[in-house]
Order: structure tokens, then sequence, then C-alpha cells
């Protein structure tokens, strides 16, 4: 049986008296996807931060590949990736000579740095001092910079945050190619498109706590509705009837209205992750 | 995937990578440059030769006091040849270094040396009296005279003095600015010259030295004001990269670079070793080069400048990691390196003046470095000479680099 990748028990972190995570279990395998979906505040960051050993937890156990975790176990370090919510790239070194260098500290000898670039699309400017990039640049040079290492591990902390869609839509891409590569990813991303496009999981965290962990198809059978969108001409206006299909006599309305002279369009309809969350939390993901 | 790195090799990148950014910071790269050429243009302008000549005021004119002591020693019956000898005394000329300022009065003698009256001396050696506020005019072919002490001696002194009146009073007027070191030479230069007319001490009033005179007292044998700027013109380079190195550290914690570095094989202790290697290591070449360029390396003292440059670098490197942990934008890290480096500079100024250091500079860290650095540039000292002092520096360089580190690796972790 495959071993997980990441496994954390009852993990539990604390900023003086403020509890930022509470008792969090979760595991991600080789080649999965984890979407931590939540608001800002919820516990993302924090959990990414005892996982890759910035910080120690107060209370519970997390293990990457089999070891715990701790700021000064190479080994372990040697495996992950992280790609930092804040730009913390050296400004003044150029696009190549940030990524040389990090291979370096992995003591990679032959870091082929410039093929990582052009994965990201920033072959062309690999040469130009980072101070110069845009900000999608340099978000893409975040990844690439988690990725130089070839991780056993990725823990991308809102890798496509404040980004254009088209540079969005190029990380995704990577980080779906990452995971194909077998590595466990976990995401933390308040976006609930990102989460339900690229998770193969996704677990959604409140207030420091996971309120709920599944497919997104199972999240959404479990707490969404099935429901039918109908739209009818109403004299000169237009009228909508939303039909949920779980209730009796649903199927009986839908055969009449499909029939109807007044028919437009008609579509089936399913819960989005961030309906779910806010049914389940009370609150929206902004 | 077993992938291993040593510590060397880590240390290696790291240390790589503050080159890269140190070379690229063009203010810190600008400022050394700029202090290198600044410290080495002050030292090669200062002059290497010390003017030990001193501008003394007497009244009444010294030829006035000749003609007094000669109809004394007449009147006593001292023969003519004698009084011929004495007639031809040149107290100036005798007084090697002492160039005379005879005033008939006593009240312009002050006033010149309080500054309300101006001293000028024409090309035919007479002393013009310029009233500014009066209205005077420049003298013609005439240079200003720099009179910061005047003596007054009493009407028919050298009479009361032969004649053995017990108290003859001799006044000496000293400018405020005047160090007591000056004051204390023409102290010696009046009793001097009471010994050589009458054979006889006067009642001239000793004024109390409090103050520390860094290195060897060399009365007779003064050190030139370019040789005393090479210890300064090392501080100086010290300090600029101070600054250098509290803004490597200060942008790498601002911009949390570091902790991008530590999720990585690389450890604190792998971050602290470089930047404690590079920052020590450039304030030491820097400061190597300057004593080289300003010729201050011997076939003796070589090593004891090495042993005290490296001590120096050391704990400027301390006191950049405190800064650089400190500082929390440009402006931030200015306000903590001047609190820091200025107190620690201070026993390089007292080098130049000396006699301006009190007794509490001994107890500023820098001291011992600095006092090690003062014997063996300029007084030749050796190992016997300046071991108590490398103890001392050590001592401080284990409080500040021990400080520095923690400083610094709280911060780190604290991110």
């Amino acid at each position: 049986m495959t071993q997980p990748a990441i496994k954390v028990e009852d993990l539990s972190f604390s900023y003086g008296d403020i509890e930022a995570v509470k008792n969090v279990s979760f595991e991600v395998m080789p080649g999965e996807i984890l979407g931590f979906l939540g608001p800002n505040g919820a516990g993302k960051s924090t959990t990414i931060k005892v996982l890759t050993g910035q910080m120690r937890p107060k209370s519970g156990r997390a293990e990457i590949l089999g070891r715990e975790t701790g700021r000064d176990d190479p080994e372990i370090q040697a495996q992950i990736g992280v790609c930092f919510e804040e730009k913390n790239l050296y400004l003044n070194m150029s696009g190549l000579e940030n990524l040389n260098f990090f291979a370096s500290l992995y003591g990679i000898k032959d870091p082929d740095a410039m093929e990582v670039l052009r994965r990201v699309g920033l072959a062309d400017r690999a040469k130009d001092r980072v101070h110069s990039y845009s900000k999608g640049m340099r978000q893409r040079m975040m990844i690439s910079r988690a990725f130089i290492n070839k991780p056993t591990v990725l823990f991308l902390d809102e890798p496509t945050d404040g980004l254009d869609p088209v540079t969005s839509a190029q990380i995704r891409t990577t980080i779906q190619e990452e995971a194909d590569r077998g590595a466990a990813v976990l995401l933390t991303t308040h976006d609930m498109f990102e989460a339900d496009q690229l998770s193969d999981r996704v677990a959604f965290i409140n207030e420091g706590e996971i309120v709920a962990l599944d497919t997104a198809e199972n999240l959404k059978l479990k707490y969404g509705e099935r429901s039918v969108k109908v739209r009818l001409r109403d004299g000169e206006g237009v009228r909508e009837e939303h039909i949920p299909l779980d209730e009796p006599g649903s199927s009986a309305r839908i055969a009449e209205l499909a029939s109807s002279p007044d028919l437009m369009t008609i579509h089936t309809e399913e819960a989005t992750l961030e309906a779910i969350f806010i049914k389940l939390t009370g609150r929206g993901l902004e | 995937m077993e992938r291993t790195v040593s510590r060397g090799a880590i240390l290696r990148a790291l240390l790589k990578k503050e080159l890269i950014a140190y070379s690229r910071d063009k203010l810190y790269l600008f400022l050394t440059l700029l202090t290198l050429v600044f410290v080495l243009a002050v030292f090669w302008i200062m002059p290497d030769s010390v003017d030990e000549t001193i501008t003394l005021a007497v009244s009444p004119p010294v030829e006035t006091l000749i003609a007094e002591g000669i109809e004394t020693f007449r009147a006593m019956g001292v023969p003519e040849e004698q009084l011929a000898e004495i007639a031809e005394t040149d107290l100036a000329e005798e007084s090697e270094g002492v160039d005379l300022v005879n005033f008939d009065d006593v009240a312009e003698m002050t006033a010149v040396i309080e500054g309300s009256l101006e001293a000028w001396r024409t090309d035919a050696g007479d002393i013009v009296l310029r009233d500014i506020e009066a209205g005077d005019p420049r003298p013609a072919d005439a240079r200003r005279l720099s009179v910061d002490i005047g003596i007054a001696f009493p009407e028919g002194f050298i009479a009361d003095v032969v004649g053995g009146t017990e108290r003859v009073t001799v006044t000496v007027y000293s400018d405020a600015a005047v160090p007591a070191e000056i004051e204390n030479a023409m102290t010696s230069f009046v009793r001097e010259a009471a010994y050589q007319l009458a054979g006889r001490d006067l009642p001239v009033t000793m004024p109390d030295d409090d103050t520390i005179v860094l290195g060897v007292d060399r009365a007779g044998d003064q050190v030139s004001y370019r040789d005393k700027l090479v210890p300064m013109l090392a501080f100086m380079i010290l300090l600029i990269e101070t600054f250098s190195m509290a803004s490597l550290i200060s942008v790498e914690v601002l911009q949390r670079t570091v902790t991008a570095v530590l999720v990585t094989p690389a450890r604190i202790a792998d971050v602290l070793a470089a930047k404690s290697i590079f920052g020590t290591g450039m304030a030491l070449a820097q400061g190597l080069v300057v004593l080289a360029l300003v010729g201050a390396f011997t076939a003796e003292n070589w090593w004891l400048l090495l042993i005290t440059m490296l001590l120096g670098s050391m704990m400027f490197n301390g006191v950049a990691m405190i800064v650089g942990s400190a500082g929390k934008d440009f402006l931030g890290q200015l306000f903590y390196a001047m609190a820091f480096t200025v107190p620690l500079i201070l026993p390089a100024f007292s080098v130049l003046w000396p006699g301006s250091a009190a007794l509490w500079v001994q107890a500023i860290p820098t001291f011992p470095v600095l006092d090690a650095l003062v014997g063996i540039t300029i007084y030749d000292a050796g190992w016997t000479d300046v071991w108590r002092s490398f103890g001392f520096a050590l001592a401080w360089v284990a409080v500040l680099y021990g400080a520095g580190l923690f400083t610094l690796k709280r911060k780190v972790e604290s991110l």
C-alpha cells in the first residue's frame, strides 16, 4: 500500500492566545492535489508553515514522507518545494541566478534551470534581474523556484493570487504536470474555481478547523442541490423556474415545461464549492 | 529519492549569493568606493610633518624685560661683559619652536587672545593691531598671527625676582580652546625663561590634567596628522562596511528571502555562518587594503595589524547584525546604525585631538582595538605592548558578536 506523502494528525498551532489551527487531520497521497479552500485568516498558510518546518506545532503530529517535520531536517527539506504567498525572491539577482542559487542549496550540481524557466514561460527573461519582472512574472518565478529540486512534496500557497486569467491558467497547467509526475501537492487557495479545477480532493478550512474534506464531486453531491433552471417567455419578459431534482414530482414538472411553446432554455445546475462552503460555514471565501 | 548536500556546499552557495547581492547594492558599493577614495585623499592631503612652532604673546616686550634686568644687575655690580651677554640674549631664538609676539600693553594682548583685536606682522617684522569693529583696514604686506596664549610679566619683575621678593606673579592668558598640553608647554617656557634670567622658579599655576592621551607621551616628538589619521581611516572603512552589511541583512529579513532559504536543506546556522564570514571578510579585506595603501604595514607589525583588524571587523559585523535585524526600513536602519556606530567611532577622533578624550572613552568597546591600532601604526608597538588591548578587544568581540548572532537568529526565527 502506498504511503501518504503528507500525514497530519490532530495538528494545532496558536499565535499567543489565538488558535490558528485546531486539531487538523488529513493526508495527501503521491500524485494527489489536495486543495485547502478557505477565506483569508482561516489557517491555510499557518498549516503550510508548520508542515514546512517554519513553525513548530503546539500539539499533534505532522509527517512528510514518513518523517516528522522540523526546521532542521535537511533530508525532508531536500524533498519539498515551497511557493510562498509573499514573493520572497532575490530582486537584485536574475531569474536564472535565483534558480541556480536555490539548486545549489539542494546540492544539485547541474540544474536545468533554463528548462524550468521555459516551463513557466520565463526563458526569454532568464538573465534579467527579478526587480524588472512584472507581478505575474514574479509569481511564475516563485513557482519555478518551487520546482527546481523536482520535489516529491509541493506546498503551494495561493499560487495564482491576483494574477490574470491567462497567467493563472499557465500556472495551473504546470501544477498539474508536477502532480502527474508523482508529486503530492498541497494547494491553498480561496479561489473555488481553482480548487475545483485542480484538486483531486478539497478540504474546507474555516477558523482553523477542517469542516469538510472530500472530492469536489462528492462534496457537491453530499451538500449541494441538484436542480434544473428553465427559462420561459412571459409576455414581453422572461420567467425563470428552478426545479430541485430530488423532490417528488420534479420529473413531471420538467416534462411539462419542456413541452411548453414558451420554453427558451433548459439547464441542469449543480452546487458550486463556494455555495457549499457558505452553507457549511455561514461565510464566504473572500 | 535520496539527496544529500554537504554543509560546505551550502555555505559556499550562501557566500556566493552574498557576494552577488553585495556587488549589486549600488548605494553601498558607491559609499564604499567613495569612502575609500575620500579617506585616502584626506590621508595624502594631511601634512606628514609637524609644525611645532607656537605663537606666544609677551607683555611687556622681551627687550623691555631684558633692559630692566640689565639695569638691575648693573646696580648689583655685575661686570659689564656679563651684562653685554645678557643684552645679546635672544629668547625667541633660544626657545626653539616658539614665535614671540611682543605687546606693550597687557590689555591689547588679552584682546588679541580673546579675538576682539587682530594681530598682524608686517614683512618688516612690526606688529600691527587691527580693530575690525572700528573699521580698521586690513594691513598691507602683512600676515595675521594666531595668538592663543600670552604671558604678562609684572613691571620690574626681574628686579623683584633677583631682589628676593617673595611673590612674583606671572599671569598666563589663554583662549578657551587651547588644549591643556599647550598651556603646559607655555608654563614650561616661562619656567625656562625664569631660570635663564634669574635662576629661580616662578609661581605659575599648572592646570590639572585629567584627560587621556592615547599612546605614548611624545613631547617634542609629535606625530603628524597624516600618521594620526591611519587608525581613523581603518575605522571609517569598518563603519561603512557596517552600514553595507546591515543593509544586506535588513533586505534579507524584510523581503523574507531568508525564509525561502530555510525551507531548503540550509539551516539557520548556515545562514548565520555565511553572514558572519562574509561581513567580517569584507570589512577585514577593505581595512587591510586601506592600511596597505597608506603604508601602515611593516615586516614586524603585519601580523599584529591583521589581528587588530580582524577583531575590529568582527566587532563591527556583530553590530551590523544587530542593526540589520532591528531596522524595519532604510531610515530605521540608518537610525540604528548611527546610534550604534557613532559611539564606537569616538575613540578614533580622540587620536586626532589628544586631550579631547575622557576616561569614559576607555569603556567604549572599540577603545582597545583603537588603542592597539594606534600603538602599532604610530608608535611601533609590539606584542608585549598590545596583548592587554587584544584581551579586552576579544572580550568585547565575544559580547557584541554574540549579541549580533542572537538578535539575528531570533529575528529570522520570528519571521
